[in-house]
């Protein structure tokens, strides 16, 4: 990939897309739209987060929700507990983000040095470890219950909320972009692709791979303490494994290994959950609308590994080479 | 001393459950190089159709009949379906069995009700003995004596007969017990319908111990059997019994004494293993470090 232009086709169309969201508001003024495009974004972050595991790293985490969690606790016990106000948020964003890199940094020292059915096995077990921690320990997280609390008082308005995520999933998307095409980030893929030869070739993939998971980590702190603010509510079941799993569907569906993939991922997902749901008023089969997710994941883990954009760029790709020059056979390079 | 000898026996009947879990797991991973994180999935099926029989039947032997039947159809569909396409591929093989575990785990809920279901021990299996000061409740016993049989009769198969020899040779080295003429293919299958048939047991034999089934004890059972197969050593199966009573124990003792450690002391015993001895305990495969 060359570097990309400032004005190359695929930043004309990421302004174009930026422009309407930020109109939409002003446009359209539905407050469940709102609501669920804010949704959207919140587990875009997260998504993306995990993409640099999964698509970038080829690191397969059941724990992501611990990080997700831990952000989530931060922002509403550090509001409660001193005053909703924005200095606060912001900065228990920071502490939060802090926590989370601490935590993934010993996570990663601990399991990144074993190969990937133990380190999925581990951080499932981690997770389920935290998730019980968080359970019992209820003078601070309240367990199950969870608590309420204020958030400031500027984001009452929904569309300061909503721009207030949109900014900061520009801002995460940017970085992230950056990161990945970085020298850094191109050994990550070297090491997604043949971990054995990147060693060889002198890297120590194991400070890579802790890498890897301290920025995964600290992006989903990130989305934890959006969401914990667009709940205005915590309880335990933001640290489950249905929140990894989230993250895990929308990364696959939309695309591993492309950053744009989990943002479409969480579109679609989202859509669907919230349409599906609303199906199942009438229709009861539709409440374990997780069976249909699960079914389609498998499908697209055998027969769509690529996903949505994955699919769409090989398809691209395609057409850009059939309009060059066509390369001379195979056969006729060897002599 | 009763008191000792009470949270033995407890910590030795929840180990048992989570050796028949661990079992099926560990050999499937050693012969076939796939972690199943759907096991768990096995092991609910296996308690709710089990259970569902026998509230119907009033039979728990029919019950346990039906559930051991329902592991060894789940296991074949498993690994004609799920396994064989994505095999040799580590990445796809997690994704696609948690995939499945969530669709069984959802499909309880479909097919018998979200709620926890009530289950009684059978009336020859209830009560305790007293011996001395010391109550031994009955079903804990049954569930030891059962768990040791199962042992019993698989050492046995897998140490003094034929397929008992392919099984071991192909754990140590699939690409030569192949090269002999042997059919590997063959062998996964039987040896993943095995596998699943021993999680369904598990589970059946679960459900009076613990008095009500609910469809996400799949997974809570699951990573319980993960940590004794990490700790046990991938591909052993007298390693995966040592750990699961290991297990048991160590859960039985803890929750008495440190309530709160009683999963944590778990979690620090893999993590121990995992540093230190990184092919577990009892590892009868040589792999290399990474």
């Amino acid at each position: 990939m060359n570097q990309p232009a400032l004005l190359s086709k695929q930043n004309i169309i990421f302004v174009l897309l930026l422009v309407i969201l930020v109109a939409f508001p002003f446009v359209a003024d539905s407050r469940t739209l709102t609501i669920l495009l804010t949704q959207i974004f919140i587990f875009g972050i997260l998504a993306m987060s995990y993409d640099i595991l999964l698509g970038y790293t080829g690191i397969v985490s059941f724990g992501h929700a611990m990080f997700f969690g831990m952000g989530a606790y931060t922002t509403a016990i550090m509001l409660k507990e001193i005053q909703p106000t924005i200095p606060v948020f912001i900065g228990s964003i920071v502490v939060g983000m802090i926590l989370a890199g601490i935590l993934s940094f010993f996570v990663g020292l601990l399991t990144l040095r074993l190969k990937s059915h133990f380190f999925a096995m581990l951080t499932l077990a981690i997770s389920g470890l935290l998730l019980v921690v968080a359970e019992k320990w209820r003078s601070v997280t309240k367990g199950n219950d969870g608590f309420t609390f204020r958030a400031p008082d500027v984001f009452k308005d929904r569309i300061v909320f909503y721009f207030c995520v949109l900014a900061c999933l520009v801002i995460v998307f940017l970085l992230l972009r950056r990161f990945v095409n970085s020298p850094l980030g191109r050994v990550l893929i070297a090491v997604r692709e043949n971990e054995q030869r990147t060693r060889s070739l002198g890297f120590k993939t194991l400070h890579y791979k802790v890498i890897s998971s301290i920025v995964a980590g600290v992006i989903a702190s990130l989305a934890g303490s959006l969401y914990a603010i667009s709940l205005r509510f915590v309880n335990t079941s933001m640290m489950t494994m249905d929140i990894t799993l989230d993250a895990l569907l929308m990364t696959i569906i939309g695309g591993v290994g492309t950053l744009v993939g989990p943002l479409v991922g969480s579109v679609v997902i989202e859509f669907a959950q919230h349409y599906l749901s609303g199906l199942a008023r009438n229709y009861p089969i539709f409440e374990r609308w997780i069976i249909f997710f699960g079914i389609i994941y498998i499908l697209a883990v055998v027969f769509f590994p690529k996903g949505i954009v994955g699919s769409i760029l090989a398809k691209v790709s395609k057409w850009k080479q059939q309009d060059q020059v066509p390369l001379p056979e195979p056969k006729e390079r060897l002599k | 001393m009763d008191l000792l000898i009470s949270l033995v026996i407890n910590g030795l009947a929840t180990g048992m459950l989570i050796f028949l879990l661990a079992a099926g797991l560990t050999l499937i991973f050693g012969l076939m190089d796939v972690l199943n994180f759907a096991h768990g999935g096995l092991f609910v099926w296996g308690a709710y159709t089990g259970v569902f029989t026998y509230a119907y039947t009033e039979s728990f032997l029919i019950g346990i009949v039906v559930a051991i039947l329902t592991g060894i159809l789940f296991g074949f569909i498993m690994e004609k379906l799920i396994i064989t396409p994505v095999y040799g591929n580590h990445v796809q093989q997690i994704l696609i069995t948690l995939g499945f575990m969530l669709v069984l785990q959802e499909m309880i809920k479909v097919a018998f009700g979200p709620n926890a279901i009530p289950v009684s021990v059978p009336t020859y299996l209830a009560g305790s003995w007293e011996i001395g000061e010391v109550i031994v409740i009955k079903y804990r016993v049954f569930i030891i004596i059962v768990g040791f049989i199962i042992f019993g009769i698989f050492h046995y198969i897998l140490t003094r007969t034929k397929i008992g020899l392919i099984v071991r040779a192909g754990v140590m080295n699939k690409e030569m017990v192949q090269a002999l003429g042997i059919n590997i293919k063959r062998v996964f299958l039987f040896v993943f319908m095995t596998g699943a048939s021993l999680a369904a047991l598990g589970g059946m034999l679960m459900a009076p111990y613990s008095g009500s089934i609910y469809a996400e004890m799949g997974m809570e059972f699951a990573i319980l059997g993960f940590i004794v197969v990490v700790i046990g050593g991938m591909g052993s199966f007298s390693g995966s019994l040592l750990a699961a009573i290991l297990v048991g124990l160590a859960g039985s003792f803890m929750a008495y004494y440190v309530p709160f450690l009683s999963l944590a002391v778990n979690m620090i015993l893999m993590a121990i293993v995992l540093i230190f001895r990184p092919q577990g305990l009892f590892s009868m495969i040589r792999r290399e470090s990474t």
